[in-house]
């Protein structure tokens, strides 16, 4: 084990702290996130650190809380962060924890420590943890996870995030694929300790082992989550059917020590906003995981309910496909963001819960969000642009819409009016939402949810990299990706920012989105319910709550 | 009779083909393909184009549709259960039986492990719904048409057309304001699970009266408006004018031949409490047939879609065979050939 006060990013930290280029929740997240133990971090910046997570109430119990039941059987490919991943992470844990402050923590990893230039990481895995068949957590778990969410045949989004540092490209039958860029690239030290040799510096591996996808499942499993299924967690999954619940028992032999309560059920209240409302009302549930806004009024006039929100960067990303036309044009793609108001779009969409965004994608939630000048609307200069661009009577589209979030209707028809104003034309298709994702990635204009992420390099990564299998735009460009690779390998807060406003400038002048607005993401939960506070990428942690009776 | 059904039971297979054909060719203009729902929406389109080709979706409708129905008949094995697809999907009863509705996308399991247990939801459902609308509509709906116009058949046609008007969201709505958060009486959703503190009777009780409010209506007015014809017949005046008591001119005389035609109207609400409910089992939150209906179109299930339309074909053109049996023997004047 390393001395926190050997730590090679020690200096360069606790530096910018004193000159005050970082401010002291910024150097806790990243001292942890370098491997300084979250205690050191907090002492270091004069922080009293957070009591314990666990819930200090009653013991025993049963939590009901309202979701949609989804799909759940192949965790390293999930997309539904808020709901499949919410039954599997109370049975299958993460090897980081990434708490609501954006504080990533030792989870199964114990304790890790980065070389000074960002490329080596050694995680020392933690010991005693055993999975729910006795059988001990050892490295080679963690490696067949990392190699699994990193072939391509599997479908993870992990490889948009881990693809800068981890993965090469390469032709298999003329058609494009990755590969992971080293044999030791994933590397067994010892039973304990694994070793992650990057091909190119990055910062945030830590938090993007915290990613939903990155869920660690026993190798038995073959990828399959189900009624059974072995995990390192609290829980054991005892019931499941899709649309209707699933039911968690707390183990009694979890690593961890014993939980708050003894049965988590997760209760699928549909898509009608009024249902989950009315199961409040009567108590039938606990809380939801997370609530609409049209759900808003309704619920804070119910007496015995605690109202929990956080800032965040989820956002519905109206993107345009870069390889279509109009939008293959950067002038016509520009021209779209200038014709919007934002401030409108919040005030319309999301009724002011939550802030008015600028076009790229990074959030004032994120740490390394730079402020740059934000895109003001000029409807003159979209339509001078669209007549540079071979448009002087304008253009026009469809939209297409899922209806899975109702404020994405309200966002579309309040963009739709003002871009009619720049001689843009837009047509509003709604969609289901189970359809939309079979078309998201090839509709010339869609809107796409976008949960929170820790990091604005983790989003851009995910999405606008050249040939990610989540970059639905088809984006590409060169520029950026190396801009954004170098920022992943900046630990200095002060130029990860510099690189960041580049990346956010590139995204304004040629992106492939309109992005008006981040919502904060918010939910009602009953006040007998204790330990709970709002995860911006609605997770919930079971282990963490306790119910009063 | 007997001819009757023999020929009614074979129309009934020919419909079941044709409906089928037709939801095949419908789900054709869906968007996407079985491999790619197979798969996800974040499988790599090289994996999806390797399925696509193992399944033979790039074959002809009709040979596509004909595979299908092997499968159903237990012709054929369910291509989606091939271990070498290496997609895991396993089918308790076998690859290859009678009944074979194949395998669901959405819920990634058999069609008929999803299937059963929500019909049996929505038939408990539609079961007490209609064992309260039968009885009601005929009470109100004769004490209505028994006098015509008068204070008491005004009030029931009123109150009928009320309630048949408002529709099954907007009452759904009301009752749980009122009775839900304003009272706290009922339960507001029914999981059809008493882990909420409610029992499973209570959950049903908003979702039964909506569908009696929304129904009944509908069938008070029809039995009303086939009593009022009765009573104006010459053999009830008759029977008023040689000294019948009201009573028993309405219970010997009308009632019977009053209920020959709203039988069928009847009989016809069985359909529509077996799939067209979603609307109510949407706002209840109720796992039933008429939300998996909706769910399953909604991301172009056609496994599912096919099995729900299949069997609600069959309940909806058993009921006309019912209807038309049951016309018969109450009116003796039909004849059935």
């Amino acid at each position: 084990m390393t001395d926190d006060r050997d730590n090679p990013h020690l200096k360069t930290l606790t530096k910018q702290l004193a000159d005050g280029r970082m401010d002291r929740r910024e150097f806790i997240r990243h001292a942890c996130l370098v491997g300084i133990s979250a205690a050191s971090a907090y002492a270091m910046a004069g922080v009293p650190m957070a009591t314990p997570a666990k819930a200090q109430g009653a013991k025993g119990g049963l939590l009901r809380i309202g979701t949609r039941v989804k799909e759940i059987k192949s965790p390293h490919t999930y997309s539904w962060g808020g709901y499949d991943s919410n039954v599997s992470r109370q049975v299958l844990e993460y090897l980081t924890f990434t708490d609501e402050k954006g504080v990533t923590q030792p989870y199964l990893f114990e304790k890790w420590t980065v070389s000074p230039d960002l490329k080596t990481w050694t995680f020392n895995v933690r010991k005693g943890v055993k999975w729910s068949n006795g059988q001990d957590f050892t490295a080679d778990h963690v490696i067949w996870n990392l190699k699994r969410v990193l072939e391509p045949a599997v479908g993870s989004s992990m490889i948009g995030l881990m693809k800068g540092y981890m993965l090469d490209d390469v032709t298999v039958d003329g058609k494009a694929s990755t590969k992971i860029w080293s044999d030791k690239a994933i590397e067994k030290v010892d039973d304990y300790t694994v070793r992650l040799n990057c091909k190119t510096p990055q910062v945030a591996v830590p938090e993007h082992l915290f990613h939903y996808p990155m869920a660690i499942m026993h190798p038995d499993s073959k990828g399959v989550f189900e009624v059974g299924s072995l995990g390192t967690g609290p829980f054991t999954l005892t019931e499941f059917e899709l649309g209707k619940k699933a039911v968690l028992k707390a183990r009694k032999d979890y690593w961890g020590g014993a939980v708050g309560i003894d049965t988590m059920e997760q209760i699928d209240v549909g898509d009608d906003a009024s249902a989950a409302i009315a199961a409040l009302a009567s108590k039938q549930i606990h809380g939801l995981v997370f609530a609409d806004p049209g759900q808003y009024d309704a619920l804070k006039a119910l007496p015995h309910l605690n109202f929990y929100d956080v800032p965040t960067a989820e956002t519905g990303v109206i993107r345009m496909r870069c390889d279509q036309k109009p939008f293959d044009n950067p002038k016509v793609r520009k021209a779209m963001r200038m014709a919007i108001d934002p401030e409108v779009v919040l005030k319309v969409a999301l009724r002011g819960l939550g802030v008015a965004a600028e076009h790229h994608h990074c959030s004032p939630a994120h740490p390394d969000y730079a402020q740059i000048p934000p895109m003001k609307r000029d409807v003159a200069g979209a339509k001078k642009l669209l007549a540079e661009a071979g448009f002087p009577n304008g253009v026009s589209s469809e939209l297409i819409v899922p209806n899975d979030h109702a404020w994405f209707q309200s966002q579309a028809e309040a963009c739709v009016e003002m871009w009619k104003e720049a001689g843009i034309t837009v047509k509003l298709t709604p969609m289901p939402g189970a359809a939309y994702w079979d078309v998201w990635t090839k509709v010339p204009m869609g809107t796409t949810i976008w949960y929170h992420r820790p990091l604005a390099i983790m989003c851009l990564g995910l999405a606008y990299r050249t040939g990610v299998p989540w970059n639905e735009s088809g984006y590409s460009n060169k520029d950026f990706d190396a801009i954004l690779t170098e920022a992943e390998g900046t630990l200095d807060m002060t130029k990860r920012k510099e690189l960041v406003a580049k990346l956010e400038t590139i995204m304004q002048e040629d992106g492939p989105l309109v992005q008006p607005v981040f919502r904060s993401t918010f939910t009602f939960m009953d006040k007998r319910v204790k330990g709970f506070s709002m995860h911006p990428t609605n997770y919930m942690f079971a282990w963490k709550l306790s119910v009063d009776a | 009779m007997g001819g009757y059904i023999i020929k009614r039971g074979a129309s009934l297979i020919l419909t079941l083909f044709a409906a089928s054909f037709l939801v095949f060719a419908v789900t054709e203009f869906s968007p996407s393909n079985v491999a790619r729902k197979t798969l996800g929406p974040f499988a790599l389109q090289s994996q999806v184009d390797i399925l696509y080709e193992k399944l033979g979706l790039q074959d002809p409708l009709a040979v596509r549709y004909t595979r299908w129905l092997g499968v159903l008949l237990g012709l054929k094995a369910d291509p989606l259960q091939d271990p070498a697809l290496g997609l895991q999907f396993k089918d308790p009863r076998g690859d290859k039986y009678f009944g074979n509705f194949g395998y669901s996308t959405l819920y990634k399991a058999p069609v008929n492990d999803v299937i059963w247990s929500r019909l049996k939801a929505t038939a408990a459902l539609a079961g007490i719904a209609f064992a309260l609308i039968v009885p009601l509509s005929l009470l109100f709906g004769v004490l209505a048409g028994m006098r015509e116009g008068s204070g008491l058949d005004r009030t029931i046609s009123v109150f009928g057309i009320i309630a048949t008007s408002v529709p099954e969201f907007a009452s759904g709505v009301f009752l749980v304001a009122f009775f839900v958060v304003t009272l706290g009486w009922l339960p507001g959703t029914s999981p059809l699970d008493s882990g909420g503190g409610w029992p499973i009777w209570s959950q049903m009780i908003l979702p039964v009266t909506v569908l009696v409010l929304y129904d009944a209506g509908y069938v008070v007015r029809m039995v009303r408006g086939s009593m009022a014809e009765v009573m104006n017949k010459a053999y009830i005046r008759t029977a008023v004018l040689k000294g019948l008591p009201m009573r028993d001119v309405v219970v010997r005389h009308a009632v019977r031949n009053a209920m020959i035609a709203p039988f069928t109207v009847i009989l016809l609400q069985i359909n529509f409490l077996i799939s067209g409910v979603v609307v109510t089992e949407m706002v209840f939150a109720y796992p039933g047939f008429g939300r998996m209906i909706l769910d399953a179109s909604l991301f172009g299930d056609i496994a599912l879609i096919e099995a729900a339309t299949l069997i609600a074909l069959t309940i909806a053109i058993l009921t006309q065979l019912v209807s038309d049996v049951g016309y018969a023997v109450l009116n003796p004047q039909i004849r059935l050939a």
